[in-house]
């Protein structure tokens, strides 16, 4: 054995379970498909507007020819296209008329450079719900099995928060939260006057306000308010596998890194009933190698690990590895976005800002808790995002000369937008497949992604739609646009749910630790093992469960279970 | 990921710009004319010839002048776009912004007879005025995004940043409600 442990993917998964096995003694080898990143060193982040190249934008034709889904996240900019794959490189599948998103990077650390940060706790809500509506399987845990996790978590990749009391949200270790801005407090106080049940808390991200000895040993410190975050933060203020785990990680000695690795397959024993081999190709040279470990983490994000496990298939496993239960590629969920309303406030006009805080307010999910709506089941969470106008508004009023000038030297309107982030209800149609016969440049077949929205998707968007405006009505807003549109599946870049976890073989595919049922040394603990996918941005979830299967596993190596 | 970044107001409009792109049409004719080097050298001479330039220049120092801080020309608001349209603007981007020069140089010779350059500062101001009025009115795209692009060039330069608005690289503090005296000028990002 070269090793005791291989992790494939350096993202928030990865990372984790890399730092918690080699904190343990465990002997690991992380694979990365991506080139190697240095900290600090690779970011842009000190970049002044004016050094950016072309202020930010990609260049058109560029864009359109090698970035056309990329290119629709938020964070994509010329200052960030490093952290983003060629779609014209890295070609996926989808029917004509039912596109998803497929939005990712290729290297060290993953897209925890480019994350949004957002962390929240899911609650026991979220893992009964399955149970009791009857939509996918059990959860085989619940929120007393995962709590300590996000304890441990939390704390580590310190997560900026204010504590609410709330059952649905619930609270966690946190460092001190970053203020509601003027126009926020109005729309709180307004907002939880109307609705006893409805809360606006600022957003709870995994920013250092204030660094612990852990934190600063790690060369990490307290957040400067650039919001700069998505090219990668010199501070090292938020939590990323480069600023936080990989370091962690390395100080053991325990860690060893190969990047520009693609991993092609798992080889599968079946006397033994174990992956018995990780067989990779040199994204550069196409050289074939194969690693060896007693215990195998696949941690490559949702859709690439389905395609590992999918390629990965035996005599033993025609359907692919671990797939007894027909299970892996199926159940494909992300958060319906693009729903919620905007608008913009008359008032405070002699009050502002200064600093950029990285991040937006929340506002949790009520409906279906203490609101009950019969037309859907689970619900919604807002996130909020609120400042004054810039100049950036000059091109859409009328004006120009010494008058335009003058205007703009002064912030414009406050304005408001609530994004809602629906739950999405996990079906067996939505299905990630093998494509039949496409191939990448390296001759692993493509990914064929077939996904789409149900009813219970567009009557829960409506309600989010019809909520967001009349909350913003209510507060004195004008100008109020309610999303007319839901996004494709895959824009909230919450992949998820493709190799679930469950109580039963015949229909999951992971039990309560992450850990195949049908291959005893095989831990998921990316998005793939999502039994539903809840409220909440997923990212602390993979921590949590990440941290505490590597644990497991280690206690199973401990004991020469596995 | 997904929309969780606060400082994204500035992507989302350029997005629609980008988008809007898309739906700009005719403008090949125009592109020719534009991107013909002057002496016949090279397709990949300038972009614009130097009476183009020269209006570019004058339009934009029109739109946003020198008052107590530096306006479009001492900011180098026409070089950067001329640099800013051949390594980022695509074909269809650059015949846009050709034609809303052309547009304006031919309402100059409508109401006085003369080309931009010709014409007397107010009467520079007044019609340019009217132009942007007009063509918002008509959520001309090509205008809009030609509008953004000027400012673009000019709020995100160092001086439109620094000396017109206010830019801190590293603020270090999230001061959340103050009054607007406090903090003086609208943040540049």
């Amino acid at each position: 054995m070269d090793f005791d442990a291989i992790v494939v993917g350096s993202g928030i998964s990865g990372g984790w379970v890399a730092k918690e096995l080699c904190a343990r003694g465990v002997k690991t080898l992380l694979i990365e498909r991506g080139r190697r990143i240095d900290h600090k060193v690779d970011y842009l982040d000190f970049a002044t507007p004016w050094e950016v190249p072309n202020r930010g934008m990609v260049p058109e034709d560029e864009q359109a020819e090698h970035y056309a889904i990329q290119s629709t996240c938020h964070a994509f900019s010329s200052a960030t296209r490093q952290w983003w794959v060629r779609d014209s490189e890295h070609p996926y599948a989808t029917p004509a008329d039912r596109p998803f998103s497929w939005i990712r990077g290729y290297h060290l650390g993953g897209r925890s450079i480019t994350w949004g940060r957002q962390a929240y706790r899911m609650s026991d809500y979220d893992f009964n719900a399955n149970k009791l509506d009857g939509n996918g399987v059990d959860w085989p845990i619940r929120y007393a099995d995962i709590s300590p996790w996000y304890d441990r978590v939390e704390s580590f990749a310190g997560i900026s928060g204010a504590i609410e009391g709330l059952e649905q949200l619930p609270d966690g270790q946190f460092q001190p939260p970053m203020a509601l801005n003027c126009l926020e407090l109005a729309f709180k106080q307004n907002v939880e006057a109307d609705h006893p049940t409805r809360r606006v808390t600022v957003g709870r991200c995994a920013h250092l306000t204030e660094p612990t000895p852990e934190h600063i040993a790690l060369g990490r410190g307290p957040c400067q308010l650039r919001s700069v975050c998505e090219r990668g933060c010199g501070y090292g203020a938020y939590f990323s596998s480069l600023s936080a785990t990989l370091p962690a990680a390395q100080k053991t000695g325990n860690l060893t890194i190969v990047t520009d690795a693609i991993v092609e397959r798992l080889d599968y024993d079946h006397a033994k009933r174990r992956v018995s081999g990780v067989r990779v190709i040199d994204a550069n040279t196409r050289q074939g190698a194969s690693y060896q470990a007693r215990v195998v983490f696949l941690c490559a994000s949702t859709i690439a690990s389905t395609q590992i496990l999918l390629a990965s298939r035996s005599e033993y496993f025609p359907d692919g590895l671990a797939n007894r239960s027909g299970a892996v590629g199926r159940y494909l969920m992300d958060h319906v976005v693009g729903i919620g309303a905007s608008g913009t406030h008359p008032g405070f006009l002699d009050r502002y800002y200064y600093g950029r805080r990285p991040t937006g307010f929340y506002l949790p999910r009520y409906v279906n808790i203490t609101e009950n709506d019969g037309e859907f089941v689970r619900g919604f969470g807002f996130q909020g995002f609120s400042g004054r106008s810039g100049w950036n508004r000059g091109a859409e009023e009328v004006g120009v000369g010494a008058e335009l000038k003058q205007r703009l030297r002064s912030p414009g309107r406050w304005d408001m937008r609530l994004a809602g982030f629906g739950e999405m209800l996990p079906r067996a149609d939505n299905r990630v497949t093998l494509h039949e016969s496409r191939k990448d440049k390296w001759g692993i077949p493509l990914v064929s992604i077939d996904c789409t929205h149900g009813e219970n998707e567009r009557r829960l968007a409506e309600r989010a739609n019809r909520d967001a405006a009349q909350m913003l009505a209510a507060a004195g807003f004008e100008n109020i646009v309610p999303n007319e549109k839901v996004s494709p599946p895959g824009q909230a870049v919450h992949e998820m749910g493709t190799a679930r976890m469950g109580r039963d073989p015949a229909t999951s595919v992971l039990n309560r630790y992450n850990q195949a049922h049908d291959v005893s040394n095989l831990f998921i603990t990316d998005g793939c093992c999502m039994a539903s996918s809840g409220t909440v941005t997923p990212s602390l979830t993979y921590m949590a469960l990440s941290a505490r299967a590597a644990n497991h596993a280690a206690d199973l190596l401990g004991t020469g279970e596995i | 990921m997904s929309a969780s970044d606060s400082s994204n107001n500035v992507s989302l409009n350029r997005r629609a710009l980008l988008l809007g792109a898309i739906f700009l049409v005719g403008g090949t004719a125009a592109l020719t004319r534009f991107t013909r080097d002057p002496d016949g050298k090279s397709p990949a001479g300038p972009l614009f010839s130097p009476d183009q330039f020269a209006l570019l220049e004058q339009v934009t120092e029109v739109m946003i002048p020198a008052t107590d801080t530096p306006g479009a020309l001492d900011a180098g608001v026409p070089a950067f776009l001329r640099q800013l349209l051949s390594d980022w603007g695509s074909n269809d981007t650059r015949a846009a912004i050709v034609r809303v020069l052309e547009t304006i140089e031919k309402d100059a010779w409508a109401k006085y007879g003369a080309g931009f350059l010709e014409i007397p500062a107010e009467r520079r101001l007044e019609l340019v005025r009217s132009f942007d009025e007009k063509s918002i009115a008509l959520r001309d795209l090509a205008y809009g995004k030609f509008k953004h692009l000027v400012l673009l060039a000019y709020y995100q330069s160092e001086v439109g940043a620094t000396q017109e608005l206010r830019y801190e690289l590293v603020p270090g503090a999230w001061r959340s409600c103050l009054p607007l005296a406090e903090v003086g000028r609208a943040s540049a990002v």
